[in-house]
């Protein structure tokens, strides 16, 4: 069988632009209630505030009759509710008197680990009682909690600060607490002693969207680099710009887009739209052109100056697909290297799988996402694995972390404040974080790439329903953060952490499919994070231990890693796979994997001593007899071109917007909703990431081929007639090719200088024309579009080819659409362009 | 009023009018051509004329000073450069920063992986080659005609250390068509001049 459909390939942005661009989504919010906390605070001033300090006052009392009954797991209200009334019947006092205290919050609507109950007169054995129960953990009085905050005059601030003026002084530390604090499980609980040491001053943001504070000697010391389009000279928000510097052709310093001062603002504006380290010592690399135009050199150079000038943090809110761009990819581990704290923006080409932007997928760099003020994944967020490990391996999780980035305040070019959206807005508070915590840790020798990564996702908090390979680690955790970070003691670390590929929604799509023997093994791509060096090696090898109980022998579990850790991460690649005796066997597995990392230690007095940290890396899988080959579908993987491939163009003369398929085609990406429409009827899905010689297809039903671009071994070819002869089915979705428009739409690319022409058309038609002659079909180089029906669904056929031959005995479902070679609307990427004749002429959607 | 209009109406006045249109045209048109040249032409070498301001301190290679502390090149994968020109391996390295004079593998001054063009394949190698006492001459050089692009970082240059430690990373001008090295073997130089450009 061999299906016809053509897609249009999925476009966006090429090279390194800066990622804003949701302006409409941010804008149209922003203006009315999501307004964080900068307006309607700052009306609030206190006089004389640079002699002010925070203090915080904090008591408890009990609560007479009321417990709180905690549960060993997350149970539903119903079964919380059964479990107390079993357990205090058995404590055989009939005349207790109880009742569940209703609480009535988001959140009770779902499975709880405690229940707070109401006892009259409850006896200390019948509190025992209730102990004794199976799932019942503890049982504890329940506790009224007071919190004030109060400003009190006092001594100097932190810092070398005192020469703030009095104007700049007020809005900086404006009655932030009046404020409510969220109550409920979400509200951060902070001691007195945390705020005393993080927020020594004034404070900050608890990147609580209702709970505010600001601090004005925040990041003091650190050097924080954004690197942008610039800020310029007298901007009022900023009182700490140590440096500008120019790399650019044009001859300013200066911001034309704004998107610069934006950016600068959120980390370090010290007023209106406060950002999180006014006090940073903040460097300005102008490395875009009013015209968002950049090079790979100019970055070099750039980054260079960076090194040289001992930068801390450093803010890319910028991306690019080209992560085969060698020189920058080298240039941004050559700077982690040299300790810089990289945070960058992972991109807006959301919703998409796929999308993840250079150089925020790299393992060494803090990739940040961005969500709105109701903890969703905003929609512009890249997402999706990285794709560096295709075809052979899987692909790391992406995003690390996620933040605001849907219509969040910032500086605004001139002056004043304004509000944007775009993951360049999420990384910027990320590094404004950063710098805080830089700042107020107390060792800061600890502090590199690395344990700032770890502290950052390790105390991210996790949002509901979302899954990894969109939310990364969760959403950042001030806070939390500074907690970690302060206890920290150098080490390795895992991410994601652990792989349970039963747990949905967060390991999709790892948890939407169990294992069977025979399957493709099932490969996670850890990333290793070393704290302890720049350097590291992994000692002897990582093991794998069964839980025999658990029937961990149920797997076989295979690894690879990276020979050296550097820098400060590496790669462990897990490759699951059923042992044979497990062929008909229905059951969980589980076991862990246990590494152990050693890097030199720098600070040893004894010569040749190393560090070293072993962590474990907990395996669950779900196993199921092998399904029949019926229900087994392949996806060819190895056909997509490796993406980027090659050498990747970047910008485009004639069209702004990107010309070419860069997201490439995975069943996991651009064709997910395929792939869960395959599984929810029932059909398992294996991945292809070796040639078609490679597997053994009498396990399998069909071979799925969409928008193939590569070309075809005459091996594969003879191997795979010799399949569908002994029964497999194949099923081909072609996309276009057709000569003259890929003449046309090639392009001048600036990055490298050159013209490109694309090396086929939106699939390689020529290749699988070779591939299915034999059966006397072929593919036209035609381009068609219009609408048609099948089985009472509407399809669009976006642009494809037609078929050009077809045995007569077979069934061709045929429906005439229009010719878009006699002139006619179609796509090239989201483009509409005009084909007719010898000319194509495309509208440029520019985009900010 | 009326003069004017009547003065507006003259040819000859017309004719200057458009004169001087079309000798600011040609000379704003001119000026951007020259401008998109220069631009291009940024981060190349400049002609002698052109010097940045650089204040280098060189160290004579003969002053065997004391020191306690040392800077190094902090990256490495495995190796280390310190400032007096040692590379050794990171658990050669010593507590104050300096390369352990007396491991068997650490060297002075070493130009391995080097090519006779001053370009090395491994950045600690360049950086201790760097180093060498009779590098200084190259080194004025190049500072003395360095192109205008890398005016910010060599003009923050203080010493010998740091120049090296800057002038051995890959820039601007180790690249061909942006995202490809010119030389990817040898791609750390200390000397003159950039890699060749290979041909397309």
């Amino acid at each position: 069988m061999i299906t016809l459909l053509c897609t249009s390939c999925l476009y966006t942005n090429w090279g390194f632009l800066p990622v804003v661009g949701m302006e409409g989504e941010g804008g149209a919010k922003s203006s009315s209630d999501h307004t964080p906390n900068v307006e309607a605070l700052s009306s609030l001033s206190v006089t004389n505030c640079s002699q002010l300090t925070l203090k915080l006052e904090f008591s408890t009392k009990v609560v007479e009759h009321e417990y709180i009954v905690g549960f060993t797991g997350y149970f539903s209200a119903k079964a919380r509710s059964l479990y107390i009334s079993s357990a205090l019947r058995s404590a055989g006092d009939g005349t207790l008197e109880w009742h569940i205290v209703p609480r009535e919050n988001p959140a009770s609507d779902f499975p709880s680990d405690f229940e707070l109950v109401h006892i009259r007169q409850a006896s200390p054995s019948s509190l025992l009682t209730l102990e004794d129960h199976p799932y019942i953990k503890r049982v504890t009085p329940q506790r009224k909690v007071f919190r004030s905050l109060k400003y009190i005059p006092s001594g100097v601030c932190c810092g070398p600060s005192p020469a703030t003026s009095p104007r700049s002084c007020r809005q900086m530390c404006s009655g932030r607490w009046d404020t409510p604090v969220r109550k409920g499980p979400l509200t951060l609980s902070f001691s007195t002693h945390l705020l005393q040491n993080i927020l020594k001053c004034r404070s900050v943001k608890l990147l609580n969207k209702i709970t505010s504070i600001s601090l004005a000697c925040a990041g003091s010391g650190v050097k924080v680099a954004v690197f942008d389009t610039g800020l310029s000279e007298k901007h009022p928000h900023f009182k700490n710009v140590k440096e500008r510097t120019n790399w650019t052709n044009e001859k300013t310093l200066d911001d034309g887009l704004g998107h610069g001062t934006f950016v600068a603002g959120v980390i370090a504006s010290m007023r209106e739209c406060q950002g999180f380290a006014p006090d940073s010592e903040l460097h300005i690399f102008r490395v875009f052109t009013n015209n968002q135009v950049s090079y790979t050199s100019w970055f070099l150079d750039a980054f260079n100056y960076a090194i040289l000038k001992k930068i801390d943090v450093l803010n890319l809110s910028i991306g690019g697909p080209d992560f085969m761009d060698h020189p920058f990819v080298d240039k941004v581990w050559e700077l982690t290297a040299n300790r810089v704290i990289m945070v960058s923006a992972i991109g807006n080409d959301g919703p998409l799988y796929g999308t993840l932007n250079n150089p925020a997928d790299q393992m060494d760099v803090i990739g940040v996402g961005g969500i709105d003020f109701e903890d969703n994944i905003a929609r512009f967020s890249s997402r999706g694995m990285t794709t560096w490990e295709l075809p052979g391996g899987y692909g790391r999780v992406k995003p690390d972390i996620v933040t605001y980035g849907s219509g969040v305040r910032g500086s605004g070019m001139k002056e004043g404040c304004r509000s944007l959206s775009g993951t360049s807005v999420a990384s910027p508070v990320v590094a404004g974080a950063v710098t805080l915590l830089a700042s107020t840790v107390l060792n800061r020798e600890l502090v590199n790439p690395a344990s700032m990564k770890q502290a950052l996702i390790a105390s991210a908090r996790r949002l509901p329903g979302v899954n990894m390979f969109e939310q990364g680690h969760g959403k950042l955790d001030l806070i939390r953060a500074y907690q970690i970070l302060n206890s920290y003691r150098p080490q390795a670390s895992l991410s994601p952490s652990y792989i349970d590929l039963t747990e949905c929604p967060y390991m999709w799509p790892y948890c939407s499919q169990p294992i069977y023997y025979g399957g493709m093994p099932t490969i996670v791509n850890v990333t290793i994070l070393n704290g302890m060096g720049v350097t590291g090696r992994i000692v002897d090898k990582p093991i794998w231990q069964p839980y025999l109980p658990q029937n961990g022998d149920h797997i076989d579990v295979a690894i690879s890693y990276s020979p050296v850790l550097w820098p400060w991460a590496g790669y462990l690649a897990v490759s699951i796979s059923v042992a044979k005796k497990a062929a008909s066997w229905e059951g969980i597995a589980q076991g862990h994997v246990m590494v152990t990392v050693a890097s030199p230690a720098e600070n040893d007095s004894e010569v040749g001593g190393e560090l070293t940290s072993t962590v474990k890396l907990p395996i669950k899988v779900k196993i199921v007899p092998t399904p029949p080959r019926s229900k087994r579908v392949l996806w060819d993987q190895y056909h997509n071109l490796r993406y980027p491939p090659g050498y990747f163009p970047r910008d485009n003369l004639r069209m702004k917007n990107d010309p070419l398929d860069w997201n490439g085609d995975h069943i996991h990406t651009n064709f997910r909703d395929m792939y869960q429409h395959l599984r929810s009827m029932g059909y398992f899905v294996e991945v292809l990431g070796a040639p078609i010689t490679c597997f053994d297809a009498s396990q399998y039903g069909t071979l799925l081929m969409v928008d193939s671009e590569e070309e075809y071994f005459p091996e594969e070819i003879t191997k795979l007639r010799r399949d569908i002869d002994n029964g497999l089915s194949l099923i081909i979705f072609s996309d276009w090719y057709n000569t003259s428009v890929m003449r046309k739409v090639k392009f001048y690319d600036e990055n490298t200088r050159q013209w490109w022409m694309p090396d086929t058309g939106g699939a390689n038609i020529p290749a699988l024309n070779d591939l299915i002659s034999v059966w006397g079909m072929a593919f036209s180089d035609g381009l068609y579009e219009g609408d048609f029906t099948l089985a009472d669904h509407d399809m669009y056929y976006a642009s494809g080819c037609s078929i050009a031959r077809f045995p007569e005995d077979g069934i061709v479902i045929a429906k005439n659409l229009k010719d878009q070679g006699a002139g006619a609307w179609f796509n090239v990427g989201q483009q509409p362009c005009w084909l007719t004749g010898n000319f194509l002429i495309c509208v440029s959607l520019v985009q900010i | 009023m009326m003069v004017l209009r009547r003065l507006l109406r003259k040819r000859w006045v017309l004719g200057v009018v458009f004169g001087l249109s079309l000798i600011y045209f040609l000379t704003s048109t001119l000026k951007q051509e020259e401008r998109t040249i220069r631009d291009r032409t940024l981060l190349e070498v400049r002609d002698s004329d052109h010097r940045i301001p650089w204040k280098v301190r060189f160290n004579l290679g003969n002053s065997s000073r004391q020191i306690t502390q040392c800077r190094n090149s902090i990256q490495g994968k495995t190796l280390l450069t310190d400032e007096l020109g040692y590379v050794c391996e990171r658990k050669d390295l010593l507590i104050n920063g300096c390369c352990n004079v007396n491991a068997p593998s650490t060297r002075q001054y070493i130009c391995k992986s080097c090519l006779a063009n001053g370009c090395c394949s491994i950045y600690e190698y360049c950086v201790s080659c760097c180093l060498q006492p009779d590098k200084q001459p190259l080194l004025e050089r190049f500072l003395n005609r360095a192109a205008e692009g890398f005016q910010n970082l060599f003009t923050a240059v203080e010493d010998h250390f740091e120049l090296c430690l800057a002038k051995c990373r890959t820039s601007s001008q180790s690249v061909q068509h942006e995202n490809t090295y010119r030389n990817p073997q040898a791609k750390y130089c200390y000397g003159e001049s950039p890699p060749e450009l290979l041909p397309v």
